[in-house]
């Protein structure tokens, strides 16, 4: 009732059944994250020519303060010092880096680039729906939670969007009407009555219900602190919706800023801070999460890298080849993936970027077959023939 | 009622003196009458519809404006703005002394010395101004522009000095030329010191180029991202725009071009020669890009995605652009094909957030000062000048469907009075158009917000659902109100 016939339908029918396989928690580094800096390749020499101000130290620079250097991962590469927090997770192999990795896409738009990437298409003509959204369209788990999918956030991210409905989740504190108990039974009666022939509205209620267990105040990590920063808050209720056991399957989390064409700071500054951020949440919900690591795999993926040279303003420009980064029990971890294209004369591409040597598709592609139990990648991201990068063991 | 300059600035400063803004916020509406209780009939779902989408939400007398004389003759109004008297919004406004002032006076109020800035007063201002414009403002398509251009030419108001900025901007830029020409406004644009900042061009020197905003003037603001143009001519534009620059000290905030750090080499973007002639560079590019066949189609594509449906009719897009081409670029001419061409084919669009909120006070006559709608603008995505990236909010309908609980939430709470300095009229409104038997009342309520009464069996079973969950008569009429603007139905346009 109350829906008028003109709205748009819901339908779906998935083509596979399958149980639910790990939580997938997909991290969205949103801006153009300065790959080359947070996994930094201190073994290559132009890699300092490029970057005279902005280069990080390598591990063994003596002329340089210890937390100015990078870490040393595996001699060639190593992590911004403020990436420190995810060494934990490296040495015990349950952290993989897949570097000079990315789309095909050499727009060095934002937008193009991130709309193909959530959408997981090589073009426009492609599916307007997002890559998780047919994933959770082609999979039938049996699960039919209103929290199989959720955006952290105000807005769930177009990577979600497809037939089967997601939700958006700020805090779950906010998930109340409000009002005295009397009012709050009539007017819940009443959105039954609205919205008994929509999904959504049916499932909103429902999630209503769900969430008034939950208790984020007096929630702690047993092991180690989230960055109190919105990005901390939304891993930690990540982590409570996984423990209440509410049918999480995927929970898509932003993290944006990276756009630093201007001062992005070298072993300090505005991207540092968001390093920070970005370590000291993932160090925290990874730990937090440890009795579940063979139920969950976490992916953080950018929609491009930026320039191999610092600009004038000591920033970065728009470049191409970015990376990625997969946490998790099942991983294949300790060790940096991919193809390394090199920085040097004639190996960058276009203005002076990072070349790509694996596709992002490629990295998804694995995680999807393995550990969610999905193996139709050919609708999840049409046109792409995947090769399995062997970052899940 | 006419009032003269002089009376009206009496009344001004009447209301400035008076202190708290919410209190004498009814004043304005009795003096100029604003706010009418006047009786509604059923609309046709096209009417209702065209009505929706040329304001943020039909008013009682915005019916009775179009049953009256149309949909031709109501576009035509409503075109010629400065016709229309808005002296109540102007009134109201006028205690919002931010709106007048230039970036150094905003600076100026801003800076508290010693301890830093305060980011808060001037965006605040800036976002409650916006918000009691599209709420009361009679000039209703004219507000339905402004918030069409703000998307488009996008500005985040918390990047630097955004937060005083861009009061300049919607000033000077968006609200000066909404319905004027498409030149202007990107000619406005180019030159506003917010654009530059927000999109990095205060950087972009001969030494080492900046290529971001010369990237999206063609991207976002004029040609679109299939608009024909290659990364060679982003970085030949940004060389030709070094020097475009902000004023640091004196006259700060005010725009400026630094010849010293211009690019003063030859560049070729799109196949045009540009020679070194300093600022007149990039003003040739500029005028180039305006009369582009590409920036014609792309700004029909989105004024008919945002007027008509999220994928507009090629064969309106293509009129609209060829009168794009033909006027060089008259927003009303524009405007005028896509509403009139378009209308008749339009497509259910779903609410955004800011559309959602304004079509429920706007239809309940609510008096608010609007400052307890800023939380859910923020909790539903769209606070004002808010959007970080420079594509501005999007505008298709799956962008926002999913996230319903706040606007359920605020349903519930603006029926039950318990926003902060904010009332609703329902009562006064049904006194006028209904017997006051429940059932009729709910005819009008539905007729109301959705155009048409419910047909008899599905409003007799949600009477009853309500009734059953032990709700008096006037609770019943509360709680459907509540959920009639909690619906489905009224989540689109």
């Amino acid at each position: 009732m109350l829906t008028q016939t003109w709205l748009p339908r819901l339908s779906f029918a998935p083509v596979n059944t399958a149980p639910r396989g790990d939580t997938l928690v997909v991290v969205f580094l949103r801006g153009a994250a300065d790959v080359l800096n947070m996994v930094v390749p201190h073994g290559e020499e132009a890699y300092y020519q490029l970057r005279p101000s902005l280069g990080i130290a390598r591990p063994d620079d003596a002329r340089k303060k210890k937390e100015e250097r990078a870490v040393d991962l595996d001699g060639f590469f190593g992590l911004h010092p403020t990436m420190s927090p995810l060494l934990e997770a490296w040495q015990s192999e349950q952290l993989a880096i897949i570097h000079a990795c990315g789309a095909p896409d050499e727009s060095r738009s934002h937008f193009k680039a991130m709309e193909l990437m959530e959408r997981g298409v090589g073009d426009e003509r492609g599916p307007a729906s997002g890559w998780i959204g047919r994933h959770l369209a082609t999979l039938n788990t049996g699960n039919s939670s209103p929290l199989r999918a959720v955006g952290m956030g105000t807005r769930p991210q177009r990577s979600l969007s497809g037939s089967v409905p997601v939700s958006a989740l700020r805090s779950i504190t906010d998930f109340h009407l409000g009002g005295d108990l009397r009012a709050l039974q009539q007017m819940r009666t009443s959105l039954e009555t609205v919205y008994a022939n929509d999904i959504l509205g049916q499932e909103t209620l429902s999630i209503m219900d769900t969430l008034q267990k939950l208790d984020v105040q007096n929630y702690q990590s047993p092991i180690t602190n989230y960055p109190d920063t919105e990005f901390g808050l939304a891993l930690k209720q990540t982590a409570m919706l996984i423990k209440a056991d509410v049918g999480l399957e995927v929970s898509a989390i932003d993290l944006g800023g990276w756009d630093t064409h201007f001062a992005q700071g070298s072993s300090t500054g505005i991207m540092p801070s968001l390093m920070k951020d970005l370590a000291e949440g993932l160090a925290a919900f990874h730990a937090d999460m440890a009795d579940y690591q063979n139920q969950l795999t976490t992916v953080t993926m950018s929609e491009f890298g930026r320039r191999a040279s610092e600009n004038g303003s000591l920033g970065t420009d728009h470049g191409h080849g970015s990376m990625m980064m997969v946490l998790g029990g099942n991983v294949n971890g300790g060790k940096v993936h991919g193809r390394w294209p090199g920085l040097g004369e004639g190996q960058l591409i276009g203005p002076g970027d990072l070349a790509v040597t694996t596709d992002y598709r490629d990295v998804l592609s694995e995680i999807l077959t393995k550990r969610l139990n999905n193996p139709t990648t050919n609708e999840i991201f049409p046109d792409y023939q995947p090769t399995m990068p062997h970052v899940i063991i | 009622m006419t009032l003269s300059r002089r009376d009206f600035l009496k009344l001004a400063s009447l209301v400035t003196a008076s202190a708290a803004l919410s209190s004498c916020a009814p004043l304005y509406r009795k003096i100029a009458g604003d706010l009418p209780t006047v009786p509604w009939t059923s609309f046709s779902s096209s009417d209702f519809l065209a009505l929706n989408r040329i304001t943020f939400g039909a008013r009682v007398e915005e019916r009775a404006r179009f049953a009256e004389i149309g949909l031709q003759a109501y576009i035509e109004e409503q075109l010629d703005f400065e016709s229309i008297n808005d002296f109540a919004c102007d009134l109201q406004l006028s205690t919002f002394k931010t709106l007048n002032m230039e970036a150094n006076e905003l600076e100026g109020i801003s800076n508290q010395l010693f301890d830093g800035y305060d980011r808060e007063k001037v965006p605040n201002e800036l976002r409650q101004a916006t918000f009691l414009r599209q709420l009361y403002s009679k000039r209703q398509l004219y507000e339905v522009m402004v918030e069409f251009w703000s998307d488009h030419f996008n500005i985040f108001m918390d990047k630097e000095k955004e937060f005083f900025l861009k009061t300049v901007d919607d000033r000077e830029v968006i609200r000066k030329y909404a319905l004027g020409n498409f030149r202007d406004l990107v000619w406005a644009s180019a030159h506003s010191p917010a654009m530059m900042i927000y999109l990095d061009n205060q950087a972009n020197e001969k030494s080492h180029p900046n290529e971001n905003y010369a990237r999206e003037l063609m991207e976002l603001h004029t040609l679109g991202v299939d608009g024909g143009y290659s990364q060679k001519d982003v970085m030949e534009l940004a060389r030709c725009l070094t020097g475009w620059n902000v004023k640091e000290h004196f006259w700060l905030g005010d725009f400026v071009f630094k010849e010293d750090i211009h690019d003063t080499g030859e560049k070729n973007v799109l196949g045009l020669s540009v020679q070194p002639s300093g600022i007149k560079e990039a003003e040739q590019v500029i005028e180039m890009l305006i009369t582009h066949p590409s920036t014609a189609k792309f700004i029909c594509t989105k004024l008919a995605r945002r007027f008509i449906a999220d994928n507009p009719p090629e064969q309106l897009i293509e009129k609209a652009a060829q009168t794009f081409l033909n006027t060089n670029g008259d927003i009303k001419s524009v405007l005028r094909v896509i509403l009139l061409d378009g209308l008749p084919l339009a497509q259910p669009k779903y609410k955004r957030p800011v559309n959602f909120l304004l079509s429920a006070l706007r239809m309940l006559n609510v008096e608010t000062d609007g400052i307890a709608l800023h939380d859910y603008l923020v909790r539903m995505g769209q606070l004002y000048f808010n959007w970080p990236t420079p594509d501005g909010y999007p505008d298709y309908s799956e962008a926002w469907q999913g996230n319903l609980m706040p606007r359920w939430q605020f349903a519930f709470a603006l029926i039950r009075d318990e926003l902060d300095d904010t009332k609703h009229n329902l009562n006064a409104l049904l006194d006028v158009s209904s017997s006051g038997i429940l059932q009729d009342d709910v005819d009008a309520i539905t007729s109301l917000l959705l155009g048409t009464p419910l047909e008899r069996f599905a409003r007799n079973e949600i009477i009853d659902s309500v009734r059953a969950a032990g709700a008096t008569e006037e609770e019943t009429r509360q709680i459907i109100a509540a959920s009639i603007i909690a619906s489905p139905a009224f989540q689109w346009r």
